[in-house]
């Protein structure tokens, strides 16, 4: 079998590499932002906070590549799907980075406040739920699987649930003032946590897109459960 | 719709005989279970395909899949091989061109047909235009059909003054829309199309697929290709045939071109358009 094709096909593979690695680049932010956080870290928040321009380094490398092989090559079929769903990976693992960004500047904000355990013990389980769902997502992207890709959705609950009860658990804290105002910005650190789950899910439709040819939502409440 | 084979995967909604919205769309051109043979070789073998009316459908696949063989039964071009034969039927407004009692000449009339190489005649430009529609002993106004055929060429305003010059004094692009010209003053209903634009340089390729589009109002367009992108670019449907291990070309799959290059329905057709064909 020959394959006409063959540089623009070592392309697409090198874009999706580099894609693979800011994937692990935007991961790990999350994850060092949790440990930042848990171990009061302000040197390793500052990091995070740096190293945020890596991963945006990296964003505007593939970009400046998927233009250039969009232009040049003109992809169809699973190839222009590929491209299409890398596209939206970027956009979304650039944002991945900016919430591990907007945990670590918390972190920087509230460093002398008196903490909470509970809460920060709730905020790690968190952490530790979304860093696998991404692994899983991106798993499945490159593997083409989409049994893999289904599974990232029902990751995704534990996740919500986690940052709905996190309200009761800020509210707990009224009585004493100054854990109060520590703990209010935690709202917003689960809110980053929660939108890293949600940015696997749309990592994992990405997947399901590419290898079906179809777009449809995981876990919209208004429609009927996805069933391929 | 696959006929005999049930390989084929047909997904264009002409091939159902109603339009998106539900309403009947009428097929110029139908081929039922069609087999073309050279003397015992058979070169390709049961297309059963559709042509919608007024819409564009190109022709695509490797070399020697069979593509102009087919585009070339559409209108009896093959009875000039003394070798070939048909088998199966090939339906123009639901009339089968090959009955005995049709005129092959009547038939390249109204399905007329734009080759890959630009031919026209050592004549004047207004000759090569008018020459057809006088054979075909047109009475009207010559000098209006001349006119109307050009402009409906998007040649008239690059020639009108200059019809008395040699058709060959052209730039390839416009010799080539000078063919269709030609072939639009017999006023024709199909107009098949072989290649039309590989042997012109990129501009005046657009310029030919930009003409295809404002033809379609008129005419029902036929096209082979063996430029994909140009396919993607200029039909509305598009059917993809490939050779078997007796190197007989077939349909693999015939659907909306939108639909095929963004998620065709066969393997074959994807390793095909995306350079992974063996």
């Amino acid at each position: 079998m020959t394959f006409p094709r063959r540089h623009f096909h070592e392309e697409l593979k090198t874009i999706e590499q580099e894609l693979v690695l800011m994937a692990g680049m935007a991961e790990r932010a999350v994850g060092r932002a949790v440990d930042a956080l848990f171990r009061n870290d302000i040197t390793l928040a500052g990091e995070v906070v740096a190293e945020d321009q890596l991963i945006d380094d990296k964003y505007l490398l593939i970009h400046e590549k998927w233009l250039e092989t969009m232009a040049l090559q003109t992809p169809v079929a699973i190839d222009l799907r590929l491209m299409s769903s890398v596209l939206h990976l970027l956009v979304t693992l650039e944002r991945m980075g900016d919430q591990a960004t907007n945990i670590a500047k918390i972190v920087k904000s509230i460093e002398a406040h008196t903490r909470e355990p509970r809460i920060l013990e709730h905020l790690r389980e968190m952490g530790d739920l979304v860093q696998p769902m991404v692994r899983t997502a991106m798993e499945a992207f490159v593997q083409r699987d989409l049994a893999l890709a289904l599974r990232v959705p029902e990751m995704d609950e534990p996740v919500n649930r986690l940052n709905r009860s996190m309200t009761t658990e800020v509210a707990r804290c009224a009585p004493d003032q100054e854990v109060l105002e520590w703990a209010v910005p935690m709202l917003m650190v689960s809110r980053a946590l929660e939108r890293v789950g949600d940015q696997a899910v749309d990592i994992a439709e990405q997947v399901a897109f590419l290898l079906t040819g179809e777009f449809q939502e995981f876990t919209r409440p208004d429609t009927e459960p996805y069933d391929h | 719709m696959a006929g005999e084979d049930p390989g084929v995967v047909i997904t264009a909604t002409a091939a159902r005989g109603a339009a998106d919205d539900g309403t009947p769309v009428t097929q110029a051109m139908e081929t039922v279970d069609m087999s073309v043979f050279y003397g015992s070789f058979r070169a390709v073998k049961n297309v059963s395909l559709q042509f919608r009316d007024h819409r564009i459908t190109a022709l695509i696949g490797p070399s020697g899949c069979g593509k102009s063989t087919v585009l070339r039964a559409f209108n009896r071009m093959n009875d000039l091989i003394p070798t070939s034969r048909v088998e199966g039927r090939v339906f123009f407004h639901g009339n089968d061109i090959y009955e005995e009692s049709v005129d092959p000449v009547e038939v390249r009339r109204r399905v007329g047909m734009v080759f890959q190489k630009p031919n026209p005649f050592p004549k004047s430009i207004y000759s090569n235009v008018a020459w057809g529609a006088k054979v075909n002993g047109y009475k009207g106004n010559m000098d209006d059909l001349v006119e109307q055929s050009l402009r409906q060429a998007a040649l008239w305003d690059e020639v009108n003054d200059k019809l008395d010059q040699s058709g060959l004094s052209l730039s390839g692009g416009q010799q080539q829309r000078l063919c269709i010209a030609r072939t639009i003053a017999v006023k024709p209903e199909i107009i098949l199309m072989d290649e039309p634009t590989s042997a012109l340089d990129p501009i005046a390729t657009l310029r030919i697929e930009e003409l295809i589009q404002e033809l379609k109002d008129r005419y029902t367009i036929i096209i082979v290709t063996h430029n994909m992108q140009q396919a993607a670019r200029a039909s509305d449907f598009t059917a993809f045939l490939n050779m078997d291990q007796d190197r007989a070309g077939q349909v693999v799959e015939f659907g909306a071109t939108a639909e095929l290059f963004t998620r065709p329905a066969r393997k074959e057709t994807e390793d095909y358009i995306t350079g992974r064909f063996g």
